[in-house]
C-alpha cells in the first residue's frame, strides 16, 4: 500500500508541474497576442530556436504523461477488480484453516456434503474452494495435501456411501460379515434355491385337486384386476346405453 | 345354536419368524425355542405343548444358539453376547460380551457347570456357571476360521468343534487341541468348502452335519479313524440331534426333510460290537430349511424357516395309540395378538414392530345363513403405530369403547388416547404415566374404560385410573401365595367389581376392585389356564385350561357353579380332549346369556349351558345329523357343544356389542407365500 501511495503522490506532483508549465505557456501566448498590434519585437534566432525546442519537449512530455496517466488508471481499475474479487471470497486465514482441517475428518465432511445434497454438488463446491485458495496464493501447504484433496474429491464423485460412525464399530462389521456368511451359504450361488411361488405351483401340480395358482389368489393382484374390470364394465354399460338411445 | 352375523377378517398380516434353534430341558419338560427375530418361546411339553412364556425379541439381539443350564436359560448370538434370561420377568437378565466376535454356538456340559461358546475369531471360550452369573474361565487353543458348532463329550473332558472343512477335538483340562482332526470332504472331494453346521457327540460316536448333505459318524477319540459317511441329501444338512440313550440320531436338511439314523446291527442276531449306524426313516413335514431338530424320548421335534414347530411322535416307542401319538404342528402363538373394541367395532393388531388399528366394515343387507353379505363400507386401516426403540412389543390392549390404546415393551408402557369422530382420528400420547408402569406382561382395560390393569413382575397387577385429564395410580394387587410367575391372562368383569388374573403357575386369583383387596383364589388345576373371562350378567368366572378342561367358578359364592360340577361329574366328551390346539379366547353371547363361545385354531364352539351335556356315546360333531332330522326330533339329539369349523385357521374371535362375531383368520398359504426361498427339488413328471 505504501508503494501505491507513493506512486499517487508522484502523479500529483507531476500534475502540478505540468499545470505550472502550461500556465507559463499560456502566459507566453497571451503576451504575444496582446502585443499584436504593436510592432513585431525583435526575436533572435537563438531565442526562437530555444522556444521551439522547449515546446517540442513539452509536447513529448505531455504525451508521455498522458500515457502514464492512462497506465495508472488501468492499474487502479485492476486493483479495484482484485479487491472486489477478494471481498467475494472468504478471507485467507479462514480458507487456510478449512484447508488444514478437512483432511483430518474426511468422514464428517463427507456426511455433511451428502446431507447438503447430491455428491455432484458437494464435489463442485470443493473444487471452487480449492481454486480460490490457489489464486490467493496459499500454496505453502505443499504437494502432499493437494494429493489428499484430489483423492477425496475422487471418492466423493464415485459411488460414495454414507455410513454412520456408530455403525462402523468392529463388532457390527463382524456381525455383518457373519450374517453375510450365512446368507451366502444358504442362499448364495450353488445353493440351488427357487421361489416360493414355484414350490407352491409344483405342489399344486402334484395335488389331487388342482386349484388356481397362488399368485391368482393374491389379494393385491385381485383388487387391481377387479378395479379394471369395474371400469371396463362401466364403460361397456355406457357404450351400450349410447347405442340403445 | 344361534345365528350370527360374522365379520370375516383376513387383513391381519401376521407373519411369524422362522425357528432358529431349540433346546429341551428333560427335567422340567420345557422346550426353549428361539426365532430369527430374537424372540424366545418356552413350551411346556408336559402340558399339551402349551406355549407358556414368550420373551419378546430385540432388534439388536439375534440368537444363534439356546441352551438350558438346569432351569436357567442362556442364548448367544451374532452380536457376540451371551445372555441369560429372567424367566419370571420375561426379559434378559444380563448380557456378557465374550470378546470373540459373533458367537455361533453355545453348549453346556452334561454336569451343568460349564458353558462353551464358539466364536468368529476361531476361539472356543469356556465359562464357568455360578449361582447368579457366569464367569470367563479359559480359552481353548485358538484356530483359524470360525467355530460353527460345538459339543461336549458326555464325560465333560473333551469338546468337539466344527469348523470350515474340519472337526477338531479339544481337551478341556489343558485347553490343548488333541492330535488329529477330521477333514470333512467337500462336494466330490474338493471345490467348495463345507461348513460343519452341527456336531453332536455321544459316548462312542461323533456325528457331523456338513454342506454337501453328508452326515458322518465315527468312533470318538480324535484319531480320525473309523469314520463313515452317509449321504443324506444333495443339499445342506443343517442340524443334528442325538437321542438321550444314544442309539438314534436325527438330521434336518435344507430340503425340509428330517432323517433318522439308528445304531443297529445290520443282520439279525449279530453281536453288540458290530452294530452300525443305519438310515431308517425320513419325515417330510417342512417345506423349507429345517434349522433346528431334537430327538426326545418319544418324539422328534423339528422347526425351521417355515415358522412351524412340528412334533412327530415315534410310533415304535409308544405302546398305545392315543391322542398323544398324533402329529402336532404348532403354527400360531397361544396368546392373543388381536384386541377388539366391542362398542366401537375397532380391531387392534399387534406386530413385533408396530400396531395396526382397523375399523370393521359394515353391511346393512340381510341374508339367510351361509350367505355372504355385500359390504356397504369397507374395512379401513385407521392407524399404524410404530414402536420406539429396538424392543419388540410384548402386549397391547384396546379399550371397549375404542378410546384408549396401550402397549408395552420390555422396558416401557405407552398409553394413547384415541379420538375417533367420523373419519377423523386423532391420537394423543399420555405423557405422564405413574412410575410403577415400567413394563407389563399383559394389559387390560375395564369395561367402562375408566381403569387400566397392567400385569407386572411377581404376579402383581397395577390398577391405574384413567380420565380425560390425567391417569393416576390406584392400587397394586399382589397374590397371597407369593408366586413370582408372570401373569398371562387378565379378565375384568363388566360391572367393574372384579378382576381375575391367571399366572403361569396355574393360579387364578380374583380381586375385588371396589374394596381393592384380594377376594378369593380358584382351586389350582394342574394345567395352565389358556383363556379366561367373567360372565357379564352372572359374574361367573369361566376358565379354560391348556388341556381343554372347562371350569365355571362363581365369584360371589366362591365356589364352582352347578353347571361346572355337572360337567366335571359327567366328564367332557373324549373328542373334545383330542383337539390339537388350545382354546385361546372365551366370549359370551350378548343375546343369549346361557351361551359362551370358545375358539382354537381350527374351530369355534358355542357352548349352551341350558342344553344337556354330551356323554361318551353321543355323537360329538352332530350338526350335519341334526340338520337331516325333523324339527321335533332335533331337541332330543342335540347337546351343549356346537362346533363350527367353517372359519380357519383362526387367530382370534370376538363378539361385538350388537351380537355380531368377528373372526380373524390367517390362511397358512398367505404365510407360506412370504417365506424365504426354498430349495429347488426335481419332482418326477413336473
Amino acid at each position: 500500500m505504501a508503494k501505491k501511495q507513493h506512486g499517487k503522490v508522484g502523479v500529483q506532483m507531476g500534475k502540478q508541474k505540468s499545470k505550472k508549465i502550461t500556465e507559463n505557456l499560456h502566459l507566453g501566448v497571451a503576451s504575444s497576442e496582446e502585443d499584436d498590434d504593436e510592432a513585431p519585437e525583435e526575436v533572435t534566432f537563438e531565442d526562437s530556436k530555444a522556444v521551439a525546442l522547449r515546446s517540442m519537449r513539452e509536447a513529448i512530455d505531455t504525451a508521455r504523461r498522458e500515457k502514464e496517466l492512462l497506465k495508472e488508471k488501468r492499474r487502479k481499475r485492476q486493483e479495484l477488480f482484485q479487491e472486489q474479487k477478494k471481498r467475494k471470497l472468504l478471507p485467507d486465514d479462514i480458507l487456510e484453516e478449512i484447508d488444514s482441517t478437512i483432511p483430518k475428518k474426511p468422514k464428517a465432511s463427507k456426511v455433511q456434503a451428502e446431507k447438503a445434497g447430491d455428491g455432484e454438488e458437494a464435489s463442485s463446491s470443493g473444487v471452487e474452494e480449492s481454486g480460490g485458495s490457489d489464486t490467493d496464493g496459499v500454496e505453502e501447504k505443499g504437494e502432499a495435501k493437494k494429493k489428499k484433496r484430489k483423492r477425496k474429491r475422487r471418492s466423493l464423485k464415485g459411488n460414495s456411501s454414507v455410513m454412520r460412525l456408530k455403525d462402523q464399530s468392529l463388532s457390527s462389521k463382524q456381525q455383518q460379515s457373519a450374517l453375510d456368511f450365512i446368507q451366502s451359504r444358504l442362499y448364495g450361488p450353488g445353493a440351488n434355491r427357487t421361489t416360493v411361488n414355484q414350490l407352491l405351483s409344483l405342489q399344486n401340480k402334484r395335488a389331487l385337486n388342482k386349484t388356481a395358482a397362488v399368485q391368482f389368489v393374491d389379494k393385491q393382484w385381485g383388487a387391481e384386476k377387479k378395479e379394471e374390470a369395474e371400469k371396463f364394465k362401466k364403460r361397456w354399460k355406457n357404450k351400450q346405453g349410447v347405442g340403445l338411445s | 345354536m344361534g345365528e350370527f352375523k360374522v365379520h370375516r377378517v383376513r387383513f391381519f398380516d401376521y407373519m411369524p419368524a422362522g425357528i432358529r434353534c431349540m433346546s429341551f430341558n428333560y427335567k422340567t419338560q420345557r422346550l426353549a425355542l428361539a426365532r430369527q427375530d430374537g424372540t424366545v418361546e418356552i413350551l411346556n411339553f408336559s402340558d399339551n405343548y402349551f406355549q407358556e412364556k414368550v420373551i419378546p425379541g430385540n432388534d439388536s439381539r439375534s440368537i444363534e444358539a439356546v441352551c438350558w443350564v438346569g432351569e436357567r436359560l442362556f442364548t448367544a448370538g451374532l452380536n457376540g453376547e451371551i445372555t441369560e434370561y429372567d424367566l419370571f420377568n420375561l426379559r434378559s437378565k444380563y448380557s456378557l460380551d465374550a470378546f470373540g466376535g459373533p458367537i455361533w454356538t453355545l453348549a453346556c456340559n452334561a454336569q451343568g457347570t460349564h458353558l462353551a461358546v464358539g466364536c468368529e475369531d476361531g476361539s472356543v471360550k469356556v465359562f464357568e456357571v455360578f449361582e447368579e452369573k457366569i464367569r470367563f474361565e479359559k480359552n481353548l487353543d485358538r484356530q483359524k476360521g470360525r467355530i460353527v458348532s460345538l459339543s461336549w463329550h458326555s464325560s465333560g473332558t473333551q469338546i468337539a468343534a466344527g469348523m470350515l472343512d474340519m472337526i477338531r477335538i479339544f481337551d478341556v483340562q489343558s485347553g490343548r487341541r488333541c492330535r488329529g482332526c477330521w477333514w470333512t470332504a467337500g462336494p466330490r472331494g474338493g471345490g467348495a468348502r463345507c461348513v460343519v453346521w452341527s456336531v453332536p457327540s455321544c459316548r462312542t460316536a461323533l456325528a457331523a452335519a456338513t454342506r454337501p448333505g453328508r452326515s458322518r459318524s465315527g468312533t470318538g477319540g480324535g484319531t480320525g479313524g473309523g469314520a463313515r459317511t452317509h449321504l443324506v441329501s444333495k443339499w445342506d444338512v443343517l442340524c443334528l440331534s442325538v437321542s438321550q440313550d444314544e442309539t438314534s440320531l436325527v438330521a434336518g436338511t435344507s430340503e425340509g426333510t428330517v432323517v433318522q439314523f439308528q445304531f443297529l446291527s445290520a443282520t439279525l442276531g449279530e453281536r453288540e460290537g458290530e452294530q452300525e449306524w443305519v438310515r431308517t426313516r425320513t419325515f417330510k413335514h417342512h417345506t423349507h430349511d429345517v434349522r433346528a431338530v431334537l430327538e426326545l424320548e418319544r418324539a422328534i421335534v423339528s422347526g425351521g424357516l417355515d415358522t412351524q414347530l412340528v412334533v412327530r411322535p415315534l410310533l415304535d416307542k409308544v405302546e398305545v395309540k392315543s391322542y398323544d401319538t398324533g402329529l402336532r404342528k404348532i403354527h400360531f402363538p397361544h396368546r392373543s395378538l388381536v384386541s377388539c373394541a366391542e362398542q366401537a367395532g375397532l380391531l387392534l393388531f399387534q406386530f413385533p414392530a408396530h400396531l395396526e388399528l382397523w375399523r370393521l366394515g359394515e353391511s346393512d343387507a340381510h341374508g339367510c345363513p351361509g350367505d355372504s353379505l355385500p359390504v356397504r363400507r369397507k374395512p379401513e386401516k385407521l392407524l399404524e403405530l410404530k414402536r420406539k426403540g429396538e424392543e419388540h412389543i410384548s402386549c397391547s390392549a384396546l379399550s371397549r369403547c375404542g378410546g384408549w390404546l396401550a402397549y408395552s415393551s420390555v422396558s416401557s408402557v405407552r398409553l394413547f388416547r384415541l379420538n375417533c369422530k367420523g373419519n377423523q382420528l386423532s391420537i394423543v400420547k399420555i405423557s405422564k404415566l405413574p412410575k410403577v408402569l415400567s413394563s407389563a406382561h399383559q394389559l387390560c382395560f375395564s369395561a367402562d374404560s375408566s381403569r387400566l390393569f397392567a400385569a407386572s413382575s411377581h404376579s402383581s397387577v397395577h390398577v391405574i385410573s384413567l380420565s380425560q385429564s390425567e391417569c393416576k395410580y390406584v392400587h397394586t394387587f399382589k397374590p397371597a401365595s407369593g408366586c413370582t410367575e408372570p401373569v398371562h391372562l387378565l379378565a375384568a368383569s363388566a360391572d367393574g367389581a372384579w378382576l381375575a388374573t391367571a399366572n403361569r403357575a396355574c393360579e387364578v386369583h380374583v380381586y375385588s376392585l371396589r374394596k381393592l383387596k384380594s377376594h378369593c383364589t380358584v382351586p389350582v388345576y394342574g394345567s395352565c389356564p389358556s383363556a379366561m373371562a367373567i360372565h357379564p350378567a352372572t359374574n361367573n368366572l369361566l376358565v379354560v385350561h391348556a388341556d381343554h378342561q372347562i371350569f365355571e367358578y362363581s365369584i360371589a359364592e366362591k365356589r364352582y357353579t352347578d353347571w361346572s360340577r355337572k360337567l366335571q361329574r359327567e366328564g367332557l366328551h373324549p373328542l373334545w380332549f383330542e383337539r390339537d390346539t388350545p382354546i385361546t379366547h372365551v366370549n359370551f353371547n350378548p343375546q343369549k346369556p346361557a351361551q359362551f363361545l370358545l375358539h382354537d385354531m381350527y374351530m369355534f364352539c358355542v357352548v349352551d349351558q341350558s342344553q344337556p351335556l354330551p356323554d361318551r356315546t353321543t355323537q360329538f360333531y352332530n350338526q350335519l345329523t341334526l340338520r337331516s332330522l325333523s324339527e321335533e326330533e332335533r331337541p332330543s339329539r342335540s347337546h351343549a357343544f356346537k362346533v363350527c369349523k367353517r372359519f380357519q385357521p383362526l387367530l382370534s374371535m370376538h363378539t361385538l356389542e350388537d351380537g355380531a362375531l368377528v373372526v380373524v383368520e390367517r390362511p397358512l398359504l398367505d404365510i407360506t407365500t412370504q417365506l424365504p426361498a426354498p430349495v429347488r427339488q426335481k419332482k418326477f413328471a413336473t
